[in-house]
């Protein structure tokens, strides 16, 4: 679990770039428990000619920390996979950088410690499940035998054992996603970056999915997620950064954000109406008012909902400015 | 078969000519100047002056610095085998059925009749075996990339720790590897048609009463006659390329004739090609002539005159030679008169030693205007100092290794024309087979350099649009040489801008460009002569297909020089990197996810 909580609102810049910074090298010093940090990261996409046509990613911060499940939340269109390919490298920031274990995000040897699951399992239909994670293993420049027994233990772990020696293109979506997922895994990646991870599977498989990313951050691994099943992200998450028309809204830890915070929660048992009375006293002393004895959470779907709305109505500004 | 003298040259003959080094550096510089110049034009387009500099910096110092040095053989296996799993789950071995059909078919329409069968056979295997196959290299190369980047399987790849090169590279050699085997098949199956097409056997249909001169029936379109020397054995003439040995075998008190399979249609000589000079009607040395014809291929001597034209032969050993000199010409007759048309033109043939002392007798022949074969013998009348001898070839004619052959025309107003490539001597045989195999391997060559120009599109253009890119190189490679011809202002009219002069003013090509300027018309001039000499460069960075063809060696059953193989591998080579360096340039500036 991650140690402290950066709940930030208003304009204090998230994922504060140390004052060393400069600008050839990464802020992270090496074994630092940061594993993603991006910094001003904006993307623009142009047409051929070079004009504008999408502002996809307007200058991000963001501080991904060793060990903790990162979700990243926004409707479509929002900016969230193209963070992720920034971070992955496959898109190259317009402006502003990104770094992965302290390394520019476009270097190639990075990856040696990541797994990717992409939106879609965008693996080779032609292959099997066994040939699949072989392949993938190779490109780790991992030796015959530790590829066989990860691609057992793999296989073993996604429950593809009966489907192995099918193609892929004989697979359903939620089979697709499970070897997508053991193929993320081949690598025994300290970060793993998961597109939509639930999509596609059924109520159980998400459940089994959630469960699986849940250990893996108890096995001490990163998880960098993005996702607009909100349930998942509420489930899993420990922090969320919320995108909205490219523009960060909103980042914290889920618990702390899902308070509502100028409403006090008292749970208490075994209290006589006397003390019920003495309470209600106690808030009419300083001046509270008195809602409800159980005060309730909102979920994160209103929360999410809440955010977009603001968006919207005053746009370029971040959400309780 | 048309032989260029640099044809035959050696490797190191070719690779050191006069002036290649500068070439090659000259193109070298101008390639890397240009990709510079070009890169820098995007990236400054895309980044600004300053900051599109320093990243093209920085992708040449990550190529050498990281990229290359990290470069995975292991890497490049895997993706090459996935590339090659790929073909094979995609089917297509079903171009060797294709194959099959194709000469199941030919098999009907090849006319057995012509004058050489042989050649017909192979070069029609070789002619569809090269097509389908560098079709196979081009669909396979320009369609695969493009296919992963738009599936998006490409993302799955470059997140892992896999580096440009290693994908450019993993996809040429799991290419080349599937059309190494498909070609390994059809080569099997190519041979196979031939020996079999060509196979045929005779019986003898009439003999005379002596029992020596005979005639074989009809098959395959032809007869043979034969004559059987004492103890019954002989040899039939040569028709449509091939002999039969003939045996009288005595069964029960009967005499039997048996008649063996075909020799000689399947042959691959070794020639011996020598460099070529001619002499004027003073017996000066001098050009050789020209009678009028656009090709300067052939030079002409004059006939009844000191014209001649003399090869100087090197390297003849005793050893390739055991039965006398064969030497195979193949020289063309230009008449200025009619005269008796059935009567060839007469030329002579005289053998001189290197030092030009000793010479052999004249032996005149009748010009065939086709391929001829003469065999001197091994010991020879001839003149020592202007003496009257008696030669022994390789005692007084070949001097370490080295004699010249000396061709004169008799007929006087009558002239002969030949090329360096018109005579060569037989130096022994090696077997067809190996030489099919060569012929294979050049077929290879190209296939691969098809294939590095198909990736090398293909890591900036779509599927479709790489593949009319690479096959418009192919076209343009085999013009090349029409640049050349362009460039050493051969064509009248001059470069690009002087011909736009020329257009507008409405100047022929013939007449002098004139425009009352000197100093305007000599800036046209250096502007034109800079422009074609970039394009002169350039052309060699797509491959000349015409000059890579090696099936006219198989064909005609003329060895396929090793030297010729070796530079062609190189070409190949050159290539490759070439291709391997452009793509590398293109996966690791592009963004996957554009």
């Amino acid at each position: 679990m991650t140690s402290e909580v950066p709940v930030s609102k208003a304009n204090a810049p998230v994922g504060t770039v140390p004052s060393n910074d400069s600008p050839s090298g990464p802020a992270i010093p090496v074994g630092s428990d940061v594993v993603i940090e991006t910094r001003g990261l904006s993307k623009i996409y142009r047409d051929f000619w070079g004009r504008k046509k999408v502002h996809a990613l307007k200058s991000l911060d963001i501080e991904v920390r060793k060990g903790e499940i990162f979700g990243l939340l926004g409707p479509n269109g929002s900016g969230k996979s193209t963070t992720i390919k920034l971070v992955l490298g496959l898109l190259f920031p317009t402006s502003g950088r990104a770094f992965v274990f302290g390394k520019e995000a476009t270097e190639v040897t990075k990856n040696e410690r990541i797994g990717y699951l992409p939106e879609e399992s965008y693996l080779y239909k032609f292959l099997n499940a066994e040939e699949t994670l072989d392949f993938y293993g190779r490109l780790f420049d991992m030796p015959a035998s530790v590829r066989r027994e990860r691609t057992e233990q793999l296989i073993q772990m996604v429950g593809l054992q009966r489907a192995r020696r099918r193609q892929l293109k004989e697979y359903s979506k939620g089979m697709t996603r499970r070897i997508g997922l053991a193929q993320a895994l081949i690598n025994e990646p300290d970060l793993l970056v998961l597109d939509e991870p639930t999509t596609g599977l059924d109520p159980i498989g998400s459940r089994e999915m959630k469960d699986l990313i849940l250990k893996l951050r108890d096995q001490g691994k990163t998880i960098l997620m993005c996702s607009h099943q909100l349930a998942d992200v509420e489930d899993v998450c420990d922090r969320i950064a919320i995108l909205h028309q490219g523009e960060l809204k909103e980042l914290g830890r889920v618990d702390s954000l899902l308070k509502v915070q100028d409403v006090t929660e008292i749970h208490a048992s075994g209290l006589s109406d006397a003390a019920k009375d003495e309470i209600r006293g106690v808030i009419a002393k300083h001046g509270g008012n008195l809602l409800q004895l159980d005060n309730p959470t909102t979920t994160m779907e209103d929360l999410f909902l809440d955010i977009v709305r603001e968006s919207e109505a005053r746009p370029g500004r971040r959400s309780g400015s | 078969m048309r032989l260029e003298p640099n044809q035959f040259w050696s490797l190191s003959q070719w690779l050191f000519r006069e002036g290649s080094l500068l070439y090659g550096a000259a193109l070298l510089f101008t390639m890397a100047a240009l990709g510079f110049f070009v890169c820098y034009v995007v990236a400054m387009v895309r980044q600004g002056p300053s900051e599109g500099f320093f990243s093209i910096a920085k992708v040449i110092y990550d190529l050498f610095r990281t990229d290359l040095p990290k470069t995975s053989v292991f890497r490049i296996w895997a993706i090459a085998k996935l590339a090659f799993l790929e073909a094979i789950r995609r089917k297509v071995l079903a171009v060797i059925a294709i194959f099959i059909i194709g000469i199941l078919f030919a098999g009907w329409f090849l006319d057995k009749s012509a004058e050489d069968p042989a050649k017909l056979y192979i070069s029609f295997v070789l002619t569809a075996t090269n097509y389908l196959i560098l079709l196979l290299g081009l669909f396979l190369s320009s369609f695969s990339l493009p296919a992963d980047i738009k599936n998006r399987t490409i993302y799955t790849i470059v997140t892992k720790p896999v580096r440009p090169t290693e994908i450019v590279l993993g996809r040429i050699v799991g290419f080349a590897l599937i059309g190494s085997v498909i070609l390994a098949v059809l080569g099997v199956l190519s041979y196979t048609f031939v020996v079999r097409g060509l196979k045929h056997s005779h019986e003898v249909a009439t003999i005379s009463s002596d029992g020596k001169v005979g005639v074989t029936d009809r098959s395959g379109a032809h007869s043979h006659n034969f004559r059987l020397n004492q103890d019954g054995k002989g040899v039939t003439d040569n028709v449509k390329g091939h002999q039969h040995t003939v045996t009288a075998v005595e069964v029960n008190g009967e005499t039997k004739y048996d008649v063996g399979p075909p020799t000689g249609d399947l042959s691959a000589r070794v020639p011996l090609y020598g460099s070529l000079k001619y002499t004027d009607r003073s017996g000066v040395e001098g050009a050789g002539l020209n009678v009028g014809y656009m090709s300067e291929y052939r030079k002409f001597i004059a006939g009844g005159s000191l014209s001649s034209a003399i090869w100087q032969f090197e390297n003849i050993k005793a050893a390739d030679f055991p039965d006398g000199l064969q030497i195979e010409m193949n020289i063309e007759a230009f008449r200025t008169y009619k005269g008796d048309i059935v009567t060839p033109v007469r030329g002579s043939l005289i053998l001189r030693s290197p030092d030009e002392t000793v010479e052999s007798e004249r032996r005149s022949f009748l010009v065939k205007e086709s391929v001829d074969r003469k065999t001197i013998p091994l010991t020879l009348s001839g003149f020592k100092l202007n003496q009257p001898a008696t030669l022994e070839l390789f005692k007084d004619l070949v001097v370490d290794g080295r004699l010249q052959v000396i061709i004169r025309c008799e007929d006087s107003q009558q002239y002969l024309g030949m090329a360096a490539g018109d005579l060569s001597l037989l130096a022994g045989e090696k077997t067809f087979a190996w030489n099919f195999f060569k012929g294979y391997v050049s077929i290879w060559l190209q296939m691969v350099i098809v294939i590095c120009f198909g990736v090398m599109y293909s890591t900036f253009l779509s599927g479709p649009v790489a593949m009319v890119a690479t096959m418009s190189s192919l076209i343009l490679g085999f013009f090349g040489g029409n640049i050349d011809t362009f460039f050493n202002s051969q064509y009248n009219g001059g470069g690009p801008v002087e011909a736009i002069v020329r257009i507008l003013t409405q100047k022929g090509t013939m007449i002098d460009l004139d425009m009352g300027n000197q100093a305007l018309e000599k800036t046209i001039q250096t502007i034109d002569y800079g422009l074609m000499s970039g394009v002169s460069t350039l052309k060699s960075a797509v491959p000349n297909f015409g000059q890579l063809g090696t099936s006219d060696f198989i064909a005609y059953g003329v060895d396929l020089f090793d030297g010729l193989l070796a530079r062609h591998m190189l070409i190949a080579l050159g290539y490759f990197l070439m291709t391997t360096i452009i793509g590398y340039f293109f996966i690791k500036t592009r963004e996957m996810a554009a």
